[in-house]
């Protein structure tokens, strides 16, 4: 659906985007990840006509995106970051001058719009002014304006951008539902987003591909040495039985109150050692009252490939203006 | 050019839905009516041998309410836009930059033309309520109505340009004063010292916006301020059509 070769983007003096190749396959929700500044939204600009590239190209549903833009444009359903909108219009005005705008007619504009504020639930705002709307609304009506003219292909620039935790969940769900119609190229920092919905994830930093690969494969190619947390009634002392097992590599003891401590046992990447500890502590007769395991979720992964790729610059750069 | 009056009516909508289109309307035809009848006064004072509708168009007065107007119809077109965002949900839908920039223009010359209506109802009017056959002269009123949409579209076009420019609407209010002012006061420079007939008052009388104005208020078409406001208006255009390509390439 989409094929990006060498995308390039030059401002004065800085490089937004850097050579970037990238395949999207019909029918592929893909999270594209990366701090503030990345290279995310001028990369998204870029597939969507907003802005030429520099160097390289892409072609969306075969269409070139310099040589035939309006057909592109045709195909792609885009919500910018912040979802601008006119604040003077109504719901549903809005979305039929934007259905009319992308080619429906007068009839078939009405049903895609009635269709579009049905999947995103807008019917209670129809005849409110965009101007009155809360945040989580804006971005349903900006979802509706990217999805009215049934388009293949799906870009959503930070779609959960300022929602709150419930907003999120839904459009989270919403996002999923869509994913079944339309082809979905979203982008976020948030990594959670992309671990639930996004079948694969590519990851951005200073305008460079880091990484591209399902999310499930990004953990498990990242994963750090996992680490296992035991609370039990046991003297300090106890560290130096629990680094005797197999597959320990490192015990961080810490007292709390009333004789109780807590151990975090820094473990190979394979082994599962929570076993060999309860078996430990009955032959101690240690009291235990938390045995747990906590494995890298995506975000780790995700820290872990910034920092290795740039060491002290990576956590300032997570803030830069976009 | 489906998309031409989609977004044509869009703007015109737009428009005539804030109250500021009703609050310039009224003042600019109160500014107007009140010249209108000053006019009547002098001319029942003082024979005159020029057209009542000659007069009102020829007074400093209507120049400037007339000049002021420009700016504030334009000055939302594409600044407005920049500011809001909505420009990029505009330019990526599938709608050439040239639609966008015609159906912006055309819909601001459109809101000119329906100010202006009130004043050019004065003259059909007096003349039913007086009697006063004289009052409307058609070939004064045509030539005057051509003349003032003439000056208006090229305006427009200057206002539509200024607009594209700046993300800010009332800089481009100001950028938009200053130049329609610059070019009124160009005309005058034919009387700045020099003899008249010279070269330089003939010269500069080419751009006196006043001096087209006399011409065709007598019911005079020349064929030269048409061409003159036409192809300026169609270069305007052209940049602003030319500033917002090169926001693509642009930092």
């Amino acid at each position: 659906m989409i094929e990006a070769r060498h995308l390039t983007k030059r401002y004065a003096g800085r490089t937004a985007v850097d050579h970037i190749s990238f395949e999207v396959g019909k029918g592929e929700i893909v999270g594209f990840l990366g701090p503030n500044g990345a290279g995310k939204s001028t990369t998204l600009r870029m597939l969507t006509c907003f802005l030429s590239a520099t160097e390289g190209t892409a072609t969306v549903a075969g269409y070139d995106i310099y040589e035939d833009s309006l057909e592109v444009r045709r195909r792609i359903g885009y919500m910018p970051e912040n979802v601008p909108l006119y604040p003077d219009m109504r719901v549903g005005e809005y979305l039929r001058f934007r259905g009319r705008l992308k080619g429906l007619g007068y009839r078939e504009c009405r049903a895609a719009v009635a269709e579009a504020m049905d999947t995103c639930s807008l019917a209670a705002v129809e005849r409110k002014m965009i101007a009155t709307l809360s945040k989580g609304y804006r971005q349903r009506v900006g979802l509706a304006d990217a999805l009215v003219h049934k388009p293949e292909l799906l870009i959503l620039d930070e779609p959960t951008n300022g929602l709150d935790p419930g907003q999120i969940r839904q459009s989270r769900n919403l996002i999923r539902e869509l994913g079944e119609r339309h082809t979905i190229l979203i982008s976020t920092h948030i990594l959670s987003e992309v671990e639930m919905t996004c079948g694969r994830v590519i990851i951005i930093d200073r305008g460079t591909i880091k990484a591209s690969d399902s999310p499930q494969n990004l953990i498990r190619r990242l994963r750090r040495p996992g680490s296992v947390l035991l609370e039990a009634k046991a003297p300090a002392t106890a560290a130096t039985k629990l680094a005797a097992i197999a597959g320990v590599q490192e015990v961080n003891p810490s007292e709390d109150q009333d004789g109780w401590t807590s151990f975090v046992l820094a473990t190979d990447p394979q082994s599962d050692v929570r076993e060999a500890v309860h078996e430990l502590a009955i032959r101690e007769s240690w009291k235990v009252r938390e045995l747990s395991s906590r494995t890298a979720s995506l975000e780790d992964a995700f820290v872990d490939l910034l920092k290795e790729e740039s060491p002290p610059e990576s956590s300032s750069s997570l803030k830069t203006e976009n | 050019m489906r998309p031409f009056s989609i977004l044509f009516f869009k703007e015109l909508r737009s428009f005539f839905l804030s109250p500021m289109a009703y609050v310039i309307m009224a003042l600019f035809t109160f500014l107007n009516g009140w010249l209108f009848v000053s006019m009547v006064r002098a001319m029942q004072m003082q024979a005159s041998p020029r057209s009542l509708v000659h007069n009102l168009f020829a007074s400093g007065w209507f120049w400037m309410g007339f000049l002021i107007l420009f700016p504030l119809i334009t000055m939302r077109l594409f600044a407005d836009e920049r500011k809001m965002g909505t420009i990029e949900g505009l330019l990526t839908a599938p709608v050439r930059t040239s639609e966008v920039v015609l159906a912006k223009y055309g819909a601001a010359v459109a809101v000119y033309l329906v100010l202006l209506l009130p004043v050019f109802a004065f003259f059909p009017l007096f003349r039913l309520v007086t009697g006063e056959v004289t009052a409307f002269q058609p070939g004064a009123v045509w030539g005057s109505l051509l003349g003032l949409f003439l000056i208006g579209a090229f305006h427009v076009s200057i206002g539509t340009l200024a607009s594209a420019l700046t993300a800010n609407p009332l800089i481009a209010a100001m950028l938009t004063f200053v130049f329609v002012m610059l070019h009124y006061f160009l005309g005058f420079l034919q009387n700045f010292g020099m003899v008249t007939g010279s070269v330089w008052s003939e010269g500069m009388s080419y751009f006196s916006t006043t001096e087209h104005m006399n011409v065709l208020a007598e019911g005079l078409v020349d064929s030269r301020p048409l061409v003159y406001y036409l192809s300026f208006s169609v270069l305007l255009l052209s940049l602003t059509h030319h500033v917002l390509e090169s926001r693509k390439w642009r930092a």
